[in-house]
């Protein structure tokens, strides 16, 4: 075979780095150029992600074309070739398939199970074929929809996907598992953050009916309300929050104040003895919300430390689940990799009929020569039957000549294939494998 | 007033075709439970929706067997331990079934078909012979007694098993624990929709059912029967049932209190049967 990956990731390189590594999808066709200059290379692809980049190389065995790679990278991160070699990761064949397929599923990310990295494998995918045309040709396409279609069947069929990866995703979770849904909930945000904004905006993608922001100042409130570009989000003065208490049912506070803005005190009395299912998120340090707050009836109280609690067991279950996830992907690797060791014997395969088809001619030029009277249907319809004959022949053992070099040792069959047809050369090697056709596949059958 | 065997010629084959379609649905329902379980540990996935396809499964072909007892001895399964088991199972199976259409819904089975398997396995294990009624147990007020009455039991128990699951999330998340009850079980909206959609098909149900049994032992002259042990156990599930639906209009008794609340009439319910059932009744009535 010629597959090859060589590429850096975050297991291999700190992010200073892996920034340098790093490749726009706008610089992505012209990596992909000086990839395709090298003789050896027939197909490339890029994959580049704030977590890796890895080039997929598709090239003559013999010339697997991963120093070219690893030139474009090194050049890439201004690194000299030899020091580069350190941060980066090699894999071939079988093993490449296998990376490419655990990528696609989320198994080699940093968050095991996050879903974005699906849709960036189809982008690079998408990139190399329409940014440089014959960048991606029969080998690296099926290789390519194999893995997307192996990551959807994981996220599918195991839990690898679920839960909450991230503290504003576990707060939304949190959240969603007191009222199932949101639409028509209100919210009220204490304090404005990055980390308050961003579980703001899980809410409102969720369907948070309206979300009130109070801060410090009115001035700063309005300030983010703009920023979260909502209609739905409105700004109020900070003495309007024991008011705003009465009605809400989802409290995110994250202010920077020394002492709780959320007292059992305040709280009882704006809410009246109202029973109903109210969920704070404080997310401050110090704590915003004072911890007793939390015993009061219908309310759900949680801390920084609670939201990491829910990564780490999502975290946790997604390791699990992965094993199982790993068992499918190798499955759907194993038959991508037997699809393209049954490649292998296409060069044979065509060189046999080639063989066949000569002898054919030679034969029939011979034997017709000492027939007289024939007339042209009659020649035609003999050389049609000597085509049809040889075809026929031909059929069974180019089936198992598929079939045989998909199993292991399938070179080994190849080379003993050609040996019985009486080929010159060694199998496999040196001949370059055609794309393939839709004719090839068909021919399979 | 006790049904006797019916006495069929052509029983034993019949039997065995029932008896073989009730055993797969077991198999059914014991398969799905496990795959429920499975993905309880790994907090869904594939599991879930294979469990959930399994129990369907089941459900039909337990359908397919109570069907063909109807054609075939031309009586309802209503009568007689094995054949009103067996229906019991069938009309909690499908509530649950009908009501969890909603993907969201779908782990309350992980808690009603245990109720389902324990059905299902006595009227198998008891046997399915039909059950020729006297005459004065025939006609539609006791075929309307008896199935609104199993309408009303299914209902219940729907809403218990999404009462307990309430209580459950509700710890999980108010002691934030974070393992397979916070991420397999529904939301605590969702656990509370389906106990008072259960319970606003049950307790008028089990109303009807009531009246319908009163209406027709009235006919009968033998008034409100209330000694009988099937009569006292309606009565003391209904009175159960009649709080917990009480205790959820209470605005200051909402939440986790009347999720505990539906929880304890079901027990109550199932206690007040085994006892009148094994201790008084004996264990050889037809006494559901």
């Amino acid at each position: 075979m010629g597959l090859t990956i060589v590429g850096v990731n975050h297991r291999t390189a700190p992010i200073d780095l892996r920034e340098r590594f790093y490749l726009s999808p706008e610089e992505i066709p012209a990596a992909l150029d000086s990839l395709l200059d090298e003789e050896a290379v027939e197909e490339c692809a890029l994959l580049s992600t704030c977590n890796r980049t890895e080039c997929y190389l598709w090239s003559a065995p013999a010339a697997p074309g991963e120093d070219a790679a690893a030139r474009l990278l090194a050049e890439r991160a201004g690194l000299e070739a030899s020091r580069v070699g350190r941060y980066l990761y090699r894999w071939r064949d079988a093993e490449a398939v296998l990376h490419l397929f655990r990528v696609a599923g989320g198994l080699d990310s940093m968050v095991v199970g996050e879903p974005q990295i699906q849709g960036q494998v189809e982008e690079a995918y998408r990139t190399a074929r329409e940014g440089r045309p014959g960048a991606v040709g029969h080998v690296l396409h099926r290789l390519f929809q194999s893995a997307l279609s192996a990551g959807g069947r994981v996220r599918s069929q195991t839990a690898v996907g679920e839960g909450a990866a991230s503290v504003p995703a576990a707060a939304v979770q949190l959240v969603l598992k007191v009222f199932g849904s949101l639409e028509g909930r209100r919210a009220l945000v204490i304090g404005a953050g990055e980390m308050g904004e961003a579980i703001l905006h899980g809410l409102l993608d969720r369907g948070v009916g309206e979300a009130v922001v109070t801060s410090r100042t009115l001035e700063r409130s309005r300030e983010t309300a703009a920023r979260l570009g909502e209609d739905r989000v409105r700004a109020a003065p900070y003495l309007d929050v024991p008011e705003e208490l009465r009605s809400v049912d989802v409290v995110l506070t994250s202010t920077s104040a020394p002492h709780p803005v959320v007292t059992t005190e305040a709280l009882e009395s704006a809410r009246g003895g109202d029973r109903r299912d109210l969920v704070i998120v404080d997310i401050a340090l110090p704590r915003d919300v004072e911890p007793a707050v939390g015993d009061l009836p219908g309310v759900f109280l949680y801390n920084i430390d609670d939201l990491q609690a829910v990564v780490q067991a999502t975290e946790e279950a997604r390791q699990a689940e992965g094993r199982e996830a790993e068992v499918l992907l190798r499955e759907d690797a194993d038959v991508f990799v037997s699809w393209l060791m049954a490649r292998q014997a296409v060069p044979l395969i065509r060189e046999i009929r080639r063989s066949a088809e000569e002898t054919r001619v030679e034969a029939m030029e011979e034997a017709l020569e000492g027939i007289e009277g024939l007339s042209e249907a009659e020649r035609e319809r003999i050389l049609g039957a000597s085509r049809l004959l040889v075809h026929r022949l031909l059929h069974a053992p180019t089936v198992a000549l598929r079939a045989l070099a998909g199993e292991p040792g399938g070179a080994d069959h190849l080379e003993i294939a050609r040996r019985l047809f009486a080929l010159d050369g060694p199998a496999g090697n040196g001949a370059k494998i055609d794309e393939g056709t839709d004719e090839d596949d068909d021919e399979r059958g | 007033m006790r049904p006797v065997p019916l006495a069929v010629g052509e029983a034993r084959p019949l039997l065995a075709v029932i008896f073989a379609l009730h055993l797969a649905a077991l198999a059914g329902y014991v398969a799905a439970w496990g795959f429920l379980a499975r993905a309880f540990r790994s907090g869904g996935g594939l599991q879930e929706s294979v469990g959930w396809w399994t129990a369907v499964g089941a459900v039909l072909v337990h359908t397919l067997g109570l069907a063909w007892f109807v054609a075939r001895y031309r009586t309802f399964p209503l009568v007689g331990l094995g054949p009103a088991s067996s229906s019991l199972a069938l009309a909690i199976a499908l509530l649950t079934l009908g009501a969890a259409v909603r993907q969201e819904r779908r782990p309350t089975a992980l808690f009603v078909l245990p109720v389902v398997v324990v059905l299902t396995g006595l009227a198998v294990l008891v046997g399915l012979q039909p059950v020729l009624l006297q005459s004065t147990f025939r006609g539609p007020w006791f075929v309307l007694h008896v199935a609104t009455v199993f309408v009303g039991c299914a209902g219940l128990i729907l809403a218990s098993a999404a009462a307990a699951m309430y209580v459950l999330q509700f710890r999980a998340l108010k002691r934030k624990r974070f393992g397979s009850v916070f991420r397999f079980f529904p939301s605590l909206d969702v656990l509370d929709r389906l106990n008072r959609l259960g319970l606003l098909v049950g307790f008028p149900g089990l109303t009807v059912g009531l009246i319908a049994g009163w209406s027709w032992t009235l006919t009968y002259g033998r008034g409100l029967a209330l000694g009988d042990p099937q009569v006292a156990f309606g009565v003391v599930t209904w009175l159960a049932y009649l709080v917990a639906i009480g205790v959820r209009m209470s605005p200051d008794w909402r939440g986790e209190r009347a999720a505990f609340v539906s929880t304890g009439a079901f027990v109550v319910s199932v206690l007040t049967f085994l006892v009148l059932r094994v201790v008084i009744v004996g264990p050889e009535s037809v006494f559901l």
